[in-house]
């Protein structure tokens, strides 16, 4: 095994842009981009959205471990399950709030995934944790004390994607 | 035979994204949500292939693999692992339990198609007699040919057809032009640089979009040995420089298994009409008698019992032409139609010439013939010829 790299934040950085732009091109074919606020925005909370929100949550577990917040608003998640399953408005309408959580929990899924096997790569081998989803309006997600926080901007058309990141600091 | 893919993902999505990937295709997909229920259905169904999710509840990917591989009735069964767990260690770890391939997640519902044709010989639904085309169905023809002069050529001598023939030059340019769509019938030139018509073909063929797709070889007609390699490899059907292109056309025709009865048989009004060409090969007067019997049947099916013969774009009357036409004639007679002849002061005077065409009565014009059947008692001329 190789040694491992240390994880500072432009490494985060670069696995976490690499895996948002390639997962989103690859599966709904839109290509997010970084932010232009990122930079003003390192080290404050994640605005809160007045907006419905979706938050899917997968973490890694193993020689490194943490979790990832990915956040969408609600129609920005329409849309990318809409592009991910070939489905219309109505389609989606029909098919109900569970087909758009399944779909974001497997966006956040191969997202983490590529992450991780960045993280993998740099000589910290983890395993994928099982997503789960948030829904809401007016929500933080506050992080306890021993964990690391990095949030990232990044923006698709109007809309705007949140990747919150929780690395837990050595014992 | 169709085949039977299970996707063991405990994401509905990616289910459905297999499923969607694999519509076009002639094989049943088979569902499951996690390693449990992956065993049962692979143990009652006994897939051609299994795709497996890594990280799922109850029992996960790497679990139900190595119990699939421990079985000794679901062992050979093979497995492609689709998962977002791609670090190298891991993926090697996983390949150790013996599986065919590895895609991770994200990926191309293409790439997945590909992978999977790789294990499973992938066939599209519509392929099958459903598909016939006829002659006058347009189609698209592609040429990659770096000679822009015998493209032109091609298309020259097909511009008479439906069908639409695009030219490339190279290998890039043509595997462009196959990914964005399909052709009906690629035609290559083998004079182009090195090897590249034979690497062509072989990604052909490996495409599952363009397996079943005829090929055809280009090449000139003293090139023996590229012919023979050519032939060696799989290539569809081998055209000579120069082109025949009445050749190229009927080739082309074939390969397509395309219903060419139009060239040879319409209904116009109540009158069926045979209509033999110009250039009346040995290989036209084949395909017409082979749609001869059908024709006419369908048309008495249909109520039509009027059949004009016309051969008056015929240069000359050799004796295939005769027995093709003494067959028509024949068949009209067996189906109770009545028929009447067209035909050229040439063939007419051809005619004279031989003992039993001596007495055969041809109008002018298909007017002349479709106005005056029934009229004269046409039967009895084929029984005067018989």
């Amino acid at each position: 095994m190789p040694a491992a790299t240390e994880i500072n934040e432009p490494l985060i950085r670069d696995f976490i842009t690499r895996a948002v732009t390639h997962v989103f091109k690859t599966m709904t074919g839109r290509e997010p981009l970084v932010s232009a606020d990122t930079e003003a925005l390192i080290g404050k909370p994640i605005p809160i959205s007045d907006r419905p929100q979706i938050v899917g949550t997968v973490g890694f577990i193993g020689e490194c471990n943490g979790l990832i917040y990915l956040h969408l608003d609600l129609a920005f998640a329409r849309l990318c399950t809409g592009l991910l399953l070939g489905m219309n408005e109505v389609e989606l309408d029909d098919a109900g709030d569970e087909v758009v959580n399944d779909a974001i929990g497997e966006l956040t899924n191969m997202t983490v995934g590529s992450f991780k096997n960045g993280l993998c790569d740099a000589g910290h081998s983890c395993k994928l944790t099982i997503p789960s989803i948030l829904r809401g309006t007016n929500f933080s997600i506050e992080p306890i004390s021993s964990v690391t926080r990095h949030s990232y901007y990044f923006e698709c058309g109007n809309h705007r994607l949140v990747a919150d990141i929780l690395i837990k600091q050595d014992d | 035979m169709r085949y039977k893919v299970l996707t063991v993902d405990d994401s509905k999505t990616v289910r459905i994204i297999v499923k969607k990937a694999f519509k076009p295709y002639d094989c049943e997909i088979l569902e499951a949500a996690n390693g449990v229920e992956g065993l049962a259905i692979a143990a009652k169904e006994n897939p051609d292939l299994i795709l497996l999710d890594v990280t799922m509840p109850v029992m996960d990917g790497v679990e139900m693999l190595t119990k699939l591989k421990s079985d000794a009735a679901l062992k050979s069964i093979p497995v492609i692992m689709l998962t977002a767990e791609g670090g190298r260690d891991h993926v090697l770890k996983i390949a150790k339990i013996g599986v065919r391939d590895y895609l991770v997640k994200p990926f191309k519902e293409e790439l997945l198609i590909e992978k999977c044709s790789r294990v499973i010989d992938l066939k599209p639904v519509n392929e099958g007699p459903a598909k016939a085309k006829s002659i006058l169905d347009p189609a698209d023809i592609l040429v990659v040919e770096d000679k822009p002069a015998i493209v032109q050529q091609i298309q020259e001598g097909l511009k008479q057809t439906p069908w639409l023939v695009k030219g490339v030059s190279t290998q890039g340019e043509a595997l462009d032009a196959i990914t964005k769509q399909t052709p009906d019938l690629i035609i290559v030139s083998l004079s182009l640089p090195e090897e590249t018509a034979f690497t062509l073909f072989r990604l052909i063929r490996t495409n599952v979009k363009t397996k079943y797709t005829p090929v055809f070889a280009l090449v000139v007609k003293t090139e023996t040995t590229q012919q023979q390699q050519a032939q060696t490899l799989g290539f569809s059907a081998i055209i000579t420089k120069p082109i025949d292109v009445i050749d190229l056309e009927a080739k082309i025709a074939k390969a397509m298994n395309l219903d060419t009865s139009n060239r040879y048989y319409a209904t116009e009004g109540q009158v069926m009409v045979m209509r033999l060409p110009e250039a009346c090969s040995p290989a036209a007067m084949a395909e017409a008698a082979t749609y001869l019997k059908p024709k006419f049947a369908e048309a008495v099916d249909a109520g039509i019992n009027k059949v004009v013969i016309d051969i008056h774009f015929l240069k000359s009357l050799h004796m295939g032409i005769i027995k093709l036409l003494f067959q028509a004639m024949q068949t009209c007679r067996d189906l109770g139609m009545h028929f009447a002849l067209v035909g050229n002061p040439q063939i007419v005077s051809e005619c004279k010439g031989f003992e039993d065409t001596r007495g055969w009565t041809f109008y002018d014009s298909l007017d002349d013939a479709k106005a005056n059947l029934g009229k004269n008692s046409a039967p009895q001329l084929a029984g005067a010829l018989s």
